[in-house]
């Protein structure tokens, strides 16, 4: 075991995410047999659509979570701005690629608000996204006058988006969600490890006294965690939308518990401090594919739930195992 | 003074690598008030947790009342009648005086609590000892001093036999504490045992029958209070020999320019009107008990902690720090007494907490120069001799010794000219202590300056060029190193004025 710890090429890949993609592989695997279709190119491609936007609110939440908070109205702000935008668009004929920023926007401007209560007001971060996923939800309902939204398909006018999601070229569909999603967890990653900004979040998420005692403007940084996670939950809607096309307002509360625990599975610690961008990203595409794999198995959604939420105590108990183990 | 109540003897306790109690005996009889008395460390605390269960002892013996006993906890022990009244009161605010001394065994009538009996109850107890308190009032209304004399009643009311105060005068006012006094002598006169527990030495002299001193863990002995004098008690307390050879005189030039000035500062309770200087060149040893103000005085001086009033002025600039930001950036550093609350970020590597300060410097544009700052942590720890395999090794897995000298490199790092060591050598072993007294010197002869808060007597005498001495918030006065003694610092910090 020791050994193939200290292989030089698994202490880069990191053994714990080595594990992870065994599981994942396991899992596709195991589905495969259950269902071959899971085989197809196609299920695959729909398989992977809901790793996307699922990949994006729990890159943003990693973010928070490095901090040592918490983050529960992703979801709800993802689809607020999916609403807000896809308003717009379909009833009030704005531009689409101007619509797509206002998703952006709208994601940031709750993201903004969320870290400036957390960061400024010292709200704890439990509440103030609590609060937020309500009042996201709310105002999206307002702004649609309480009606679902639906996209437009890819070959109606403002199609293009979902080329986003899949794009064909010469006739092959191409997961043009998953070169994006990848392009931005390398940035997500660089920002982490390679810039003041993941540092200092992550050095305050470890011990936040000791960062301000410093001379290290912790309320800053903290907020820009969360401004950060928001952003990303309006890039989520994108694709959302790109995949699924229509938004009812009042959900996605469901999408919170998803992303934390692909994040937390990746092996960032709800402590704080210690987080794993390519960790995230592995952990999130086992919760999509277990996502459609529950469905394929015969299952209802409700159990999607019941397995998820299972999910993120098994994750953040065993990490609270391995740092008892360490201390 | 009537028959023994309770003896200890003997009594032995260790900790991994501390020996907290050597052999140490304590009597208290029957109608005495007997002090116990120390310095920080000492092992009071420790020696009355023995007392009460909650250390278990490694040997000698507890005799109460003639049978020998080993109580299994506080509340086995508040069972036999043994009390303590903490600094810190165990009252519920929200609830009345009455449900407060009765909490946990109230009086019922038909399953429902009965007020009405408990507030009778209370009044007669309270005229038992002469309390004016009306029982319903909610306790969150009455002065600290009211509310400890609740819980003095409340102990005579569960039949306490021994009571133990500790610190009980620390938050009063003085006439609170003349009201203390009282209901203690009126206990005195009821046959109870009263070990009570003070840094102040003219309240033992009034109070007090006879006085126990420890020192260092050890029982140094007992005196009858009224034939000793002040200074035979400061002597016992601080009569140990001092190995390192204190500092002979300042070493700094009679014309270095003041660096910092302090005046008037003010926050709280613990920081009243504290006014210094310090100069180029010099180490300014803060000494004091527990719960002087040093260490706020450091954490509002840094910005840490908000302060009311006061002006500090840099190289003869007023300077406006609210923030430990404001702090840094006029190149004030600071270590804290608590370091793995307030210094290190233990998850992170050794180079990432060398650069914490200073990350502004290690920046190629929007990146961190990983190439840079392992440079500057690897001469660092060249410098300050951090033992660790490298420096990307996590802080965690260090010993305490070189977490320090971590810390230390951080603001070495930044380049800090005004160094406040709040307890630099606490919990770190005798080796790196000497190491950072060293590091300590070379940095003051290449020109910083250090505020350096100590406990310990021995490291103010050797490190410091000047003395400053704190009690209750206040500075009492400061002592230059040639003309300082162990006796004239602790006679300073246990005056109360």
């Amino acid at each position: 075991m020791e050994s193939i710890k200290n292989n030089p090429l698994v202490k880069r890949i990191g053994f714990n995410r080595l594990v992870l993609i065994c599981v994942l592989i396991l899992m596709y695997a195991a589905f495969a047999i259950i269902s071959p279709t899971f085989l197809s190119y196609s299920r695959i491609l729909s398989a992977l659509s809901y790793a996307y936007f699922l990949g994006f609110l729990a890159l943003g939440v990693t973010f928070v979570i490095g901090t040592a908070g918490i983050d529960f109205s992703i979801g709800p702000v993802m689809f607020c701005a999916a609403l807000v935008s896809g308003q717009l668009l379909t009833k009030s004929g704005w531009p689409l690629i101007l619509c797509l920023i206002v998703s952006i926007v709208v994601g940031l401007l709750f993201g903004t608000l969320n870290g400036f209560l957390v960061a400024y007001c010292h709200v704890p971060p439990f509440i103030t996204s609590l609060a937020i996923m309500q009042i996201s939800k709310g105002l999206g309902s307002v702004f649609t006058k309480a009606q679902s939204v639906s996209w437009p398909q890819a070959t109606q006018k403002n199609g293009w988006y979902r080329y986003l999601v899949k794009a064909k070229i010469g006739g092959v569909e191409i997961p043009s969600g998953l070169i994006i999603l990848l392009i931005v967890a390398v940035i997500c990653s660089i920002i982490l490890n390679k810039t003041k900004v993941g540092r200092n979040i992550l050095c305050l998420g470890s011990n936040k006294e000791a960062v301000r005692l410093s001379g290290v403007n912790v309320k800053k940084w903290e907020m820009i965690a969360y401004i950060i996670c928001g952003v990303l939950a309006g890039i989520a809607a994108i694709f959302f939308v790109g995949a699924y096309t229509t938004i009812q307002p009042g959900l996605g509360d469901q999408y919170n518990n998803e992303a934390i625990a692909g994040c937390v599975m990746g092996g960032t610690s709800m402590a704080g401090g210690v987080a794993s961008i390519g960790g995230t990203v592995i952990g999130v595409m086992i919760i999509a594919l277990l996502q459609e794999g529950i469905l394929a198995m015969g299952f209802t959604k409700d159990y999607q739930l019941v397995i998820t939420s299972i999910i993120v105590i098994i994750a953040v108990y065993a990490d609270i195992l391995s740092r008892r183990r360490k201390n | 003074m009537g028959e023994v109540i309770l003896t200890m003897k003997g009594i032995d306790k260790s900790f991994p690598g501390v020996h907290a109690l050597d052999h140490v005996n304590f009597e208290v009889r029957k109608g005495e008030v007997h002090a116990l008395m120390g310095e920080n460390g000492a092992g009071k605390s420790t020696l009355m947790k023995v007392l009460t269960g909650i250390y278990k002892k490694d040997s000698g013996t507890i005799t109460y009342e003639g049978k020998e006993t080993e109580f299994a906890s506080p509340r086995d022990a508040q069972d036999a009648g043994v009390v303590i009244v903490h600094q810190e009161l165990n009252m519920m605010g929200h609830l009345t005086v009455a449900q407060n001394i009765f909490i946990g065994r109230e009086f019922m009538k038909g399953g429902i609590i009965d007020d009405a009996r408990m507030n009778e109850e209370t009044e007669k107890l309270f005229d038992k000892l002469h309390i004016n308190i009306d029982p319903t009032k909610k306790m969150g209304k009455l002065t600290v001093g009211k509310q400890q004399m609740c819980e003095i009643a409340k102990a005579i009311s569960q039949e306490a036999k021994v009571i133990v105060f500790d610190e009980p005068s620390a938050a009063l006012t003085e006439s609170e504490v003349e009201e203390l006094f009282k209901i203690i002598r009126d206990i005195r006169e009821k046959n109870l045992g009263i070990i009570y527990i003070s840094h102040r030495i003219d309240e033992i002299k009034v109070i007090t029958d006879r006085v126990t001193v420890m020192r260092d863990g050890g029982y140094v002995g007992t005196l009858i209070t009224k034939e000793c004098t002040k200074e035979d008690i400061i002597k016992m307390m601080v009569g140990r020999v001092i190995y390192e050879a204190p500092k002979q005189k300042s070493n700094v030039a009679k014309d270095a320019p003041v660096v910092l000035k302090v005046e008037h500062l003010n926050a709280g309770k613990l920081v009243r009107d504290v006014s210094f200087e310090l100069r180029k060149g010099e180490i300014l040893g803060f000494s004091g008990l527990m719960g002087a103000g040093r260490t706020e005085t450091a954490r509002v001086l840094f910005g840490a902690d908000p302060k009311e009033s006061g002006d500090i002025y840099i190289n003869g600039r007023k300077v406006d720090i609210k923030t430990p930001m404001d702090a840094v950036a006029y190149g004030i550093g600071y270590l804290s007494e608590d370091r793995k609350r307030y210094g290190i970020v233990v998850e992170k590597s050794v180079a990432e907490n060398s650069t914490m300060v200073a990350l502004k410097n290690f920046m190629s544009g929007i990146f961190i120069n990983k190439k840079k700052e392992k440079e500057v942590a690897e001469k660092y720890v060249e410098k300050l001799k951090i033992k660790t395999p490298g420096v990307e090794q996590l802080v965690v897995n260090l010993s305490g010794g070189n977490q320090q000298k971590v810390i230390i490199a951080k603001w070495l790092v930044k380049d800090s000219d005004i160094l406040i060591f709040d307890e630099p050598t606490r919990g770190i072993d005798v080796g790196a202590k000497s190491e950072i007294y060293h590091l300590m010197n070379e940095f003051v002869t290449e020109g910083k300056s250090i505020i350096m808060i100590s406990s310990e007597m021995a490291e103010i005498l050797r490190m410091s060029d000047r003395i400053v001495v704190m009690c209750e918030g206040k500075k009492i006065g400061e002592i230059d190193i040639s003309e300082a003694t162990q006796e004239k610092i602790m006679s300073m910090a246990t005056l109360r004025n």
